[in-house]
């Protein structure tokens, strides 16, 4: 199995992806925002980072390129899994391939910060993440404000979409537990094969660097992937 | 034109007249004007900085070339340096500040070397434009470090009256490259082609350096604002790639970043440390905007930009890099064997200088030995006496903009991007991994502001130990130093004088410690309507960390756990904040220098003994305030317990002292005989002041005590006129 991570123009957290996934022993290769086709890879990563400067909107001009294209059409055609953190959150919303939208954090600044995420519900794309689950990761952005409207926000919830949700140290997602002022909390979004974060797992890979929650996070993202991968092979 | 037009002065002008046998024309002045001011030349500071110490075992690169290198292993060296933007920062605060940060970011890349680290000192008035400069200064810092993906690790707060209408903004940065991969602005042959990189060339920033950087503010500066440049972080991040690549695949030959006087200065110190001449066609400068004359080209301060040396043979790959990460790439020029910057516009000749004339060749003030000697007298000294210890004092001191705890500025830049960062802002020197090696890197920044109000050697001293003291409170082996200085208008005598015994501080200290001055930056002129600042040095040191992923703790221990200082300074709160906010300005004390080298190597290798469970060095806020950062990293039950060995005033000036290399180390009581043991051999004082209890917060003897939560709260107090 080989995971692709793509590098856009502005990407910066390309190379901590790789980093991460190197760590968990699993083979990687990097796509380039011009590539065509997607090389073979199993499973593509959307990193964090600035793509295209966040000019426009954050994510938008990035969600243009042509190894979006073929993304896009593997979403479609093999349920290709995808995995978007930060600003690859942002590229799948603006691609269509995510529901909702990042706008800018509520209070304007740019904010980076350890924080609590609690997984809202058990997704078949991360086995082993259980439901109440709370995660300490990092995040770093100033466009990470999550917004749907109200019937779709019920929708997400329903279909058990809505993935990760910012809480305070009980677990509870508390307003002041917010660092953005996303819609319910939420900091994470799965449909299909394709699931986003804001929060950065890549960084958390080792208790000395603050936490190894993202090694957990990432792990239970490649275990989802060889489940896949046995049964499509019967 | 006239010289003054240019900011050059009748003697200059007579003098470059001089040295052409001519009279220089238009194009020609305005390359004097730039490479002469203050800015590019350091003229007025050039006879100070020569007489710091630039060598050791390290030193892969001191003064002179884009940055300083030191050896980290054998296998990586590492780039460091600061640079300052005061006046932008000023006139337009976040893009001032943001390219402060793209421009040493550039430098490092100019080294081949890749930025992991930023760190930002910053200084800002009290009245309302400076609560406004202050967020745009770091939201700008934020926009340029965040973007371009180079983590902030560290940095440095000061505010007071005197940075009202002067703010300073120093950015360091640091970087790493393979010691096989060395590049830098001196390695151009002639018959190479010069390659002009990135942004296209536009009409901001014109005479930034000479005019804007290289005088005083006079009041009603709104004039200024086209001299300043705006900054692009995406266009720099995949400038810095292309660049990057194609040193790491040796195809450049020099590199060299186009920041203060754009492509006069780029040119000329290429050609001058090459030792060679080149013809220009400036034709073939790639322009944002049409009818750019030749003088606007050459003095544009455009961001964003590189320039590169390529062979020949190296051509076609160079230029197919650019092309895939989408960089503009234009030959604009070729070394020459003449020794002759020839500038063509559509084949007609528009400047003929030497390079020479405008690097090596600018005024110089030099320094008399005797002048440099009586640097060090003593000044008469201002000192209050202390009262004795009272409850709100420590509170107030703790809100002290100087003292508490940086979070509102640092959790708007990204501190942990590159995953290196093992201790980030939230300590007092951080500490980082590093791609590639076992070895780490400790970043220590720190400056003076109140420290040198009164005594600029004491501070400038002071500044360059209490650095050294937070590498050495890691265990790490301190590579070098890098030096931000800020100050006066050099032409008034007092200002001057200030400033030169600032640097001499500076140069006694690290001389002591052994250590090597790398690099750095001189800002001059930050005066307003007559008003000098405070002389005012901001200290980067660079530290080799054995063991980055075990940092020595900073938190408390655990119950019933020892706490020492080590090398307790005598009681003398002068120059504190503590005293500050009492009676006013103090004089910092002075330190001796004598015992400084051995006294940083007994506790490093205190540090890596294992005896002690946490160190952590005394800065701003004294003894007290670091205890109350050690708490906030601590179980949250535990507190403190103290014993001060003095009563009165005295044991007011001991809370609050702020003298350099002092320490507070945390060691378990089945330590304590080895401690004891340690530091009489090495014949330094370590004094007990107490223990660590289970009744949160701090208390003194029965007679003070205060909560764990009212002390933290005192020093996470959020500035409310600035608005976080």
């Amino acid at each position: 199995m080989r995971i692709g991570v793509v590098t856009f123009p502005g990407s910066n957290c390309d190379q901590d992806t790789l980093d991460a996934l190197d760590t968990l022993g699993v083979d990687t290769l990097r796509l380039w925002y011009r590539d065509a086709d997607l090389a073979g890879a199993d499973a593509v990563v959307l990193p964090g980072g600035f793509s295209y400067g966040d000019y426009l909107r954050s994510g938008a001009l990035a969600a243009k390129s042509p190894i979006m294209t073929a993304i896009q059409e593997a979403v479609v055609d093999r349920q290709l899994p995808l995995l978007g953190i930060c600003n690859g959150f942002q590229i799948l919303t603006e691609a269509g391939l995510l529901p909702g939208g990042l706008r800018a954090n509520h209070h304007g600044q740019f904010r980076c910060d350890w924080q609590r995420v609690k997984v809202i519900e058990a997704s078949p794309l991360f086995p082993g993440l259980e439901a109440g689950e709370v995660l300490k990761l990092p995040i770093a952005h100033g466009e990470g404000s999550y917004y749907m409207d109200e019937e779709s926000l019920q929708s997400l919830f329903a279909h058990g979409e809505a993935w990760l949700q910012y809480v305070d140290a009980d677990g509870q997602a508390q307003s002041w537990a917010n660092p953005n002022g996303s819609v319910a909390n939420l900091a994470g979004v799965a449909r299909g094969s394709v699931a986003a974060l804001m929060p950065h797992p890549e960084r958390a890979m080792m208790d000395i660097l603050g936490s190894d929650d993202g090694h957990r996070l990432l792990t239970a993202w490649l275990c989802g992937l060889e489940r896949r991968a046995l049964y499509a092979r019967g | 034109m006239r010289g003054d037009e240019v900011g050059l002065n009748p003697n200059e002008y007579e003098s470059i007249c001089g040295i052409m046998g001519r009279s220089p024309n238009d194009l020609e002045l305005g390359l004097f004007g730039a490479l002469w001011s203050e800015h590019c030349s350091y003229k007025s500071s050039k006879g100070l900085l020569a007489r710091f110490g630039h060598s050791g075992p390290h030193v892969v690169q001191g003064p002179g070339e884009n940055a300083g290198v030191v050896r980290l292993d054998e296998n990586l060296e590492v780039a460091f340096k600061v640079e300052s933007h005061n006046h932008p920062s000023y006139v337009e605060p976040v893009q001032g500040a943001a390219t402060g940060v793209g421009g040493i970011l550039r430098d490092i890349i100019a080294m081949g070397a890749r930025p992991i680290a930023v760190a930002d000192m910053l200084r800002f008035g009290t009245d309302e434009k400076s609560h406004a400069i202050m967020r745009g200064v770091v939201k700008g810092v934020g926009l340029y470090g965040n973007a371009i993906g180079i983590p902030t690790v560290t940095g440095d707060l000061g505010v007071s009256e005197t940075y009202d209408g002067n703010p300073l903004v120093n950015v360091l940065a640091v970087g790493v490259r393979r010691s096989d991969a060395r590049v830098g602005a001196g390695g151009a042959c002639p018959g190479q082609w010069l390659l002009l990189v990135g942004q296209r060339t536009g009409r901001d920033g014109i005479h930034g350096a000479s005019l804007l950087a290289s005088r005083d503010f006079s009041g009603g500066d709104e004039d200024l604002r086209p001299t300043v440049q705006v900054g692009d972080p995406f266009l720099g991040k995949i400038l810095m790639e292309a660049t990057l690549e194609t040193v790491s695949r040796g195809l450049a030959a020099a590199v060299q970043d186009l920041g203060a006087a754009g492509l006069a200065s780029a040119l000329a110190e290429l050609c001058h440390l090459s030792k060679i001449g080149a013809e220009i066609w400036l034709e073939r400068v790639p322009l944002r905007q049409p009818g750019l004359s030749p003088y606007e080209i050459m003095m544009s301060e455009t961001q964003e930009r590189m320039l590169l040396a390529v062979s020949e043979e190296n051509l076609a790959a160079a230029l197919e890099i650019f092309s895939r990460y989408e960089v503009l790439a234009t030959v604009i020029g070729q070394g020459s064997a003449s020794q002759r910057l020839i500038l063509y516009h559509n084949s007609r000749i528009e400047a003929d200088v030497d390079p020479d004339w405008l690097t090596e060749g600018a005024p110089r003030q030099t320094v008399d030995p005797s002048y440099w000697d009586a640097l060090a007298n003593q000044r008469p000294a201002v000192h209050h006496p202390a009262p004795s210890l009272a409850r709100d004092l420590l509170l107030d001191v703790l809100a002290h903009p100087d003292v508490r705890d940086r979070f509102p500025i640092y959790r708007q830049y990204d501190s942990m991007v590159q995953t290196g960062t093992v201790y980030g802002p939230d300590h007092d020197a951080a500490v980082l991994k590093v791609r590639g090696s076992t070895h780490g890197l400790v970043l220590a920044v720190a400056g003076t502001g109140r420290w040198a109000a009164i005594d600029p050697y004491a501070g400038g001293a002071g500044v360059v130990l209490r650095v050294l003291a937070a590498l050495a409170a890691q265990g790490a082996v301190a590579l070098g130093l890098t030096d931000g200085v800020n100050a006066g208008n050099p032409h008034v005598k007092s200002s001057y004088d200030l400033m030169a015994a600032l640097f001499r501080g500076v140069s006694d200290a690290a001389f002591a410690a052994n250590v090597p001055i790398t690099g750095g930056n001189v800002s001059l002129h930050n005066e307003t309507q007559g008003q000098s600042i405070w002389p005012t040095v901001m200290m980067g040191a660079l530290g080799r960390h054995s063991n980055p992923l075990h940092p020595i703790s900073e938190h408390l221990g655990r119950e019933g756990d020892l706490i020492y200082v080590v090398n307790p300074a005598p009681p003398n709160w002068n120059g504190s904040v503590a005293a500050f906010l009492t009676t006013g300005l103090s004089s910092y004390p002075r330190c001796d220098l004598g015992n400084v080298e051995k006294l940083l190597q007994a506790m490093r290798e205190w540090v890596l003994s294992g005896i002690p469970t946490s160190v952590r060095t005394i800065g701003m806020g004294g003894l007290a305030a670091t205890l109350v950062r050690m708490m906030a990293v601590s179980d949250p039950s535990l507190g403190v317990e103290l014993t001060l060995p003095d009563e009165g005033f005295a044991e007011t000036e001991r809370f609050y002292n702020e003298a350099p290399l002092q320490w507070v180390a945390i060691v378990r009581p089945d330590q304590a005989e080895a401690a004891d043991e340690y530091w009489r051999t090495a014949g330094v004082k370590m004094t007990r002041i107490g223990i660590v209890s289970s009744q949160d917060g701090i208390h003194i003897a029965n007679r003070h005590d205060w909560s764990r939560e009212t002390l933290l709260r005192a020093w996470r107090s959020l500035d409310k006129e600035v608005g976080w």
